[in-house]
């Protein structure tokens, strides 16, 4: 399993780096200031709750909803702007870190979609993923930030996505 | 609750109420679905968000603020973008960092900047998983395509404050 062992070791690596944060922190300006930062990361997990639920629930209804082979159909070489903004929306809808997105891109290229879609796909994943988004960038940078630059960022993968159509490079999945 | 909160939760009702009318089964299985997820989740904020927390108070201020300072403009959005492709590791590892960057006094073009170019330049990320699962003609397509992304990011944050004033900073 090794996912599995990645997600834990990750696990175990945040929480070694958090120790010692709390234990220099303790050092330097005492409990006190350790209480009050454990404090606001509850206020954080508050405050991510509701948007960490919501997405989770719409990521799972579209999975029922929609298969990534009839997404796949709408990404196709002919499929123009439609097909990258499916692309971009699918992307930034997939839950979980790159052992899920990586070979989501094998089975939508699969099912017809075309490199320009599935560079807008895996871009917009990783640009605006809704997970890293809520988990990390909201409760770090502040909710305003997170939200400017999304609004920015979102439409570049399909821009991305309309470049690579049009570069001389031929790819095809590998077998 | 945001407005953004809001519209994420009414998107999602919808989509559950969509699977509600495909049948009751579908609907049990977006709803297990969710709770599995939830479940696999949650460990991970029970560790990464008190890191962060702590991390925030630690981390001294203005400790870079001639180099991606609000006031370091096109230069320091493309030291960001630069430095952004090259910190390593997901978002376990690489947020820390971010929120390092951003208490040590980075303007907001800047973090944009950062952000993007690490989300789309990411190299570890290409090693472990682009390269052998599609192959570097892929990753050459992709790369070139999104080479101006992060810069675009960082300019257009810069008028965007101008105009929306935005901040760095927690709820």
């Amino acid at each position: 399993m090794p996912s599995l062992f990645r997600r834990h070791a990750s696990i175990l690596l945040i929480g070694a780096i958090g120790l010692l944060a709390a234990l220099l922190l303790w050092r330097r300006d005492g409990g006190g200031a350790v209480l009050r930062a454990l404090l606001h990361a509850w206020e954080l997990f508050l405050f991510i709750a509701p948007s960490l639920v919501a997405g989770l629930m719409l990521a799972a209804a579209l999975r029922q909803l929609v298969s990534p082979g009839a997404l796949g159909r709408w990404m196709g070489a002919e499929s123009g702007w439609f097909g990258l903004m499916v692309a971009t929306f699918a992307g930034a809808l997939t839950p979980g870190g790159p052992m899920a997105a990586f070979p989501l891109v094998l089975v939508l290229a699969g099912a017809g979609a075309d490199r320009g879609a599935l560079v807008a796909y895996i871009l917009s994943w990783a640009l605006n993923g809704f997970q890293k988004l809520l988990v990390y960038e909201m409760p770090l940078l502040g909710p305003d930030f997170a939200i400017m630059r999304t609004i920015l960022t979102l439409p570049m993968p399909m821009l991305a996505g309309f470049v690579a159509r049009r570069l001389p490079i031929a790819w095809e999945p590998p077998k | 609750m945001t407005a953004g909160q809001v519209f994420l939760a009414v998107v999602a009702l919808l989509a559950f109420g969509a699977c509600l009318r495909r049948g009751p089964a579908t609907a049990r299985k977006a709803a297990a679905d969710t709770g599995r997820s939830l479940l696999g989740m949650l460990p991970i904020f029970a560790v990464a968000l008190p890191m962060a927390a702590l991390l925030a108070e630690l981390i001294p201020a203005d400790a870079a603020v001639t180099w991606i300072g609000p006031d370091s403009g096109m230069p320091g959005i493309l030291v960001a973008s630069l430095a952004g492709g090259l910190m390593p590791g997901g978002p376990f590892v690489t947020f820390p960092l971010v929120l390092a960057f951003a208490k040590a006094g980075a303007g907001v073009p800047q973090m944009a900047a950062l952000i993007t170019g690490w989300s789309i330049f990411a190299v570890h990320r290409i090693l472990t998983w682009e390269y052998p699962v599609l192959g570097w003609r892929f990753v050459a397509l992709r790369l070139i395509a999104a080479f101006p992304l992060p810069v675009a990011a960082g300019l257009l944050a810069e008028w965007t404050i101008r105009v929306v004033p935005v901040g760095l900073g927690g709820p």
